[in-house]
């Protein structure tokens, strides 16, 4: 029998980042997303931690996607897209008047769904970034340890001048990481990295994501929820809502330490989704 | 490959040897306090079980974060499982050996028997070997290791079987009685300690070769085979 | 499972589809036959040297042939540099949803249809008369070039869709500005495109006879050409000897009809060639 004193012993709490504790690396409030009007997030409010993997989840349509777009500002190439509300980035405002988008792309770098390496060599597919923000100096070193921290360089380093299209679909996301990389970013933002390749390339990329995550801070958005259970440390779960004017549009419903997320939930809709009964 | 899996099942590995180890010293305590009649050591061994009961929950929550996160299967989800019932077994190994200091307190003033404190001594020292046996058993998943526990807990049981015997022999001095009595429920407890481990050792054959058996089982009073 | 099943409707088709085939393959072999046999006679290495004559024996093609090939220059130099500037700015700058943009890209597709003829009127209006310009190489270049240009556009618009967005935004990801994702990404990928378009566009222009005709190359040129002076091309000279009387000048003619579609011929095997030598499988 256990002990007739109770013992309080909160697990959790030991993982769960204090306020003033861990460093914000995106503080974001009332962040609403309007397409032609139609809004497809509505005040999505928290904050994601430095050197965490935060992961975003939810259904088809709950806007994940868009969420993760406004923090590096590609949603700018969307016209007609329309971003309310504040993304601060390390205390800055992303969306201030004098900010330029380039620069936030620079420290805030994006690896896509489908691997979508350049149709160049593997060593110019790395050496783009670079190339384009001017950093020449050392650019071979550059492209050596941006692929030894994507973990791709052992099977490329005999064959940088061949084109990038002959990897494979995994090495070809690694590539992708490692292009990212190039341009020594702060944070890495992944929209559904893992979900073109197969188990084995996908178990690769969420053991990178580990060791990245002591350099770097981590976003992913992922359909995958046992993805985002076995590599994030805070997970938010997104759904969509009816909002008073009758537009469905994506919410934030509940955010925490993924371990509770999954062991339990604090909203019923987040239980609903996580077992599976959702819908 | 799968690095953080690896790390949290380590780390469940690690935190049951730490257990054991407390289960260790609480028998230890409970035994000196009872030999050497101390009051206050017996209150000692009751407050440390605290320390035991903190793991024990440590290690539930760990598995629990573990089975949701991770989604553990074949020889890995064994693994975890087993870690799960050896936790309850080294629990409740500590919760007897708390039995035994409440019961050194309570005969505390009543005559004792040399002989039977010497048979306590034995049975304690046995059961002991068995919980190392066990642990080590299961770290390095060895059947063989585990399934000799049950011949270890034989020679507990048949201890325990003399003690009870020496106390129904007692006889006079109604205060000695008394003493007798609590007596047999520490030859009780030590003797469910041993059984205890054994189970544990039954959760590294579980592990091991996927099958749960019992090694011995009172409906067939003879040894199961390998 | 066993047994066929008889597929009447599938086996018509068939022979349907063989039968066009047939018809324009039998077409074409007997015209380029016919050209061959009645052009052998005058293909020798004077044709290519000598001026015309009225002598057919002495009449060769070299003025047309260096005017053809001048034209053939003169019109990749204008025409690829504006198709493709064009088609850049209205795949990857352009806002299509402004009325104006949308005008551009309807007029377009309509300009690649006008009739050859009306670009010749055209040209003898602004380009002749208007800046007066008079009937000379540069102008006859400046006309085809505004009946190629639609085509340049199209195909080079094509080669730059084909390229896929996830490039573009992988690009934008890493802190490109959009000149740089344009010229470094999006152009690169889209060159075998836009060559191959360009050389079919080409190979049109040169075998074009109606501007140039309204444009005065329907003269009876014996020195070669310099960029502002009159000329003649190659099609004019076939259309000119086909109206002499003599039977030699219609020999004369196949011969000339025959070294225009070598020339036609190797442009277009260069187009196939680059394409499926630099096609990029997405």
């Amino acid at each position: 029998m256990v002990s007739t004193t109770p013992i309080h012993i909160d697990a959790l709490a030991a993982e769960r980042p204090q306020p003033g504790t861990r460093e914000v690396v995106f503080d974001i409030r009332d962040l609403t997303v309007s397409y032609e009007g139609n809004p497809a997030i509505r005040s999505v409010t928290f904050e994601a931690y430095r050197n965490f993997v935060t992961a975003i989840i939810g259904p088809s349509g709950c806007g994940k996607s868009t969420f993760i777009r406004c923090l590096n500002r590609m949603n700018d190439l969307i016209p007609g897209a329309v971003v309310e509300g504040t993304v601060l980035y390390r205390g800055e405002d992303l969306y201030g008047k004098d900010v330029d988008p380039v620069e936030v792309r620079r420290r805030i770098g994006m690896v896509f769904q489908k691997p979508n390496p350049f149709p160049k060599s593997i060593h110019d597919n790395v050496a783009f970034g670079p190339r384009v923000l001017g950093m020449t100096k050392d650019l071979d070193a550059r492209v050596e340890r941006a692929l030894k921290q994507a973990a791709l360089w052992d099977e490329v380093k005999d064959r940088l001048k061949k084109s990038a299209l002959s990897l494979s679909g995994g090495q070809q996301q690694r590539l992708c990481i490692a292009r990212c990389l190039a341009v020594e970013p702060d944070v890495l933002l992944m929209d559904e990295p893992a979900s073109a390749l197969d188990p084995i390339a996908t178990t690769r990329i969420e053991d990178l994501m580990h060791g990245l995550k002591k350099d770097y801070s981590i976003v992913i958005v992922t359909h995958n929820m046992q993805q985002a259970a076995r590599v994030a440390d805070m997970t938010a779960f997104f759904s969509i809502e009816q909002g008073e004017e009758g537009h469905r549009a994506g919410i934030l419903v509940e955010y925490d330490v993924t371990s509770k997320i999954f062991t339990q939930p604090s909203d019923k809709r987040t239980e609903d989704y996580v077992t599976g009964r959702f819908g | 490959m799968r690095i953080t899996l690896q790390q949290d099942l380590d780390s469940l590995q690690a935190n049951l040897l730490e257990e054991s180890e407390l289960v260790l010293r609480a028998l230890r305590g409970s035994i000196n306090a009872l030999r050497e009649a101390d009051t206050e050591l017996a209150d000692e061994v009751i407050a440390f079980d605290d320390d035991v009961d903190r793991l024990y929950l440590k290690i539930e929550h760990g598995i629990e974060s573990l089975l949701a996160r991770q989604t553990p299967v074949a020889t890995d989800l064994r693994f975890v499982l087993a870690v799960l019932h050896s936790n309850l077994h080294l629990e409740r190994m500590a919760d007897l050996c708390v039995t035994v200091a409440k019961l050194t307190k309570l005969a505390h003033g009543l005559p004792l028997d040399e002989e039977l404190i010497e048979g306590f001594d034995e049975m304690a020292s046995r059961a002991e070997e068995m919980i190392r046996v066990a642990l080590d058993a299961f770290v390095r998943r060895d059947v063989e290791g585990a399934e000799s526990l049950v011949d270890l807990d034989e020679l507990i049981d048949r201890t325990n079987r003399r003690v009870v015997e020496h106390i129904l022999e007692l006889g006079g001095d109604p205060a000695l009685r008394e003493w007798g009595l609590r007596m047999i429920i520490v030859s009780r407890c030590l003797e469910r300690i041993g059984d205890h481990a054994v189970d544990i050792g039954e959760q590294t054959a579980y592990l091991v070769t996927g099958e749960f058996r019992e090694f011995t089982d009172a409906s067939h009073p003879e040894r199961v085979d390998t | 499972m066993k047994g066929r099943r008889r597929d009447i409707r599938g086996a018509i088709f068939r022979l349907v589809l063989l039968a066009s085939l047939a018809v324009a393959f039998i077409t074409l072999g007997t015209l380029l036959f016919d050209v061959a046999g009645k052009g052998f006679k005058f293909l020798d290495p004077r044709f290519f040297t000598s001026p015309p004559s009225l002598d057919p024996q002495e009449a060769g093609a070299r003025p047309a042939i260096l005017a053809t090939l001048y034209l053939g220059l003169l019109l990749l130099v204008m025409t690829v540099p504006l198709g493709v500037g064009t088609a850049i700015y209205l795949e990857e700058y352009a806002d299509k949803k402004r009325w104006y943009n949308r005008l551009l890209e309807v007029n377009i597709q309509n300009l690649a249809a006008v009739p050859s003829i009306v670009y010749g009127i055209l040209g003898l209006a602004f380009i002749v008369r208007g800046i007066g310009l008079d009937r000379v190489v540069l102008a006859g270049a400046l006309i085809l070039t505004l009946l190629v240009l639609p085509t340049v556009i199209i195909a080079a618009r094509e080669a730059i869709r084909a390229v896929p967005d996830s490039i573009r935004q992988a690009a934008y990801a890493l802190g490109a500005t959009r000149w740089q994702v344009v010229s470094r990404q999006v152009l690169p990928a889209a060159i075998p495109g836009i060559a191959t378009g360009s050389i079919l566009a080409l190979s049109r222009g040169i075998g074009e006879t109606a501007p140039l005709i309204m444009v005065g190359a329907l003269t009876y040129v014996a020195f070669d050409p310099s960029l502002l002076g009159p000329f003649t091309a190659l099609p004019v000279l076939i259309y000119q000897w086909t109206s002499f009387p003599q039977d030699d000048f219609r020999a004369l003619a196949a011969t000339a009809i025959i070294v225009l579609l070598a020339m036609l011929m190797t442009l277009n095997a260069l187009a196939i060639w680059l394409r499926n030598r630099y096609q990029r499988r997405w």
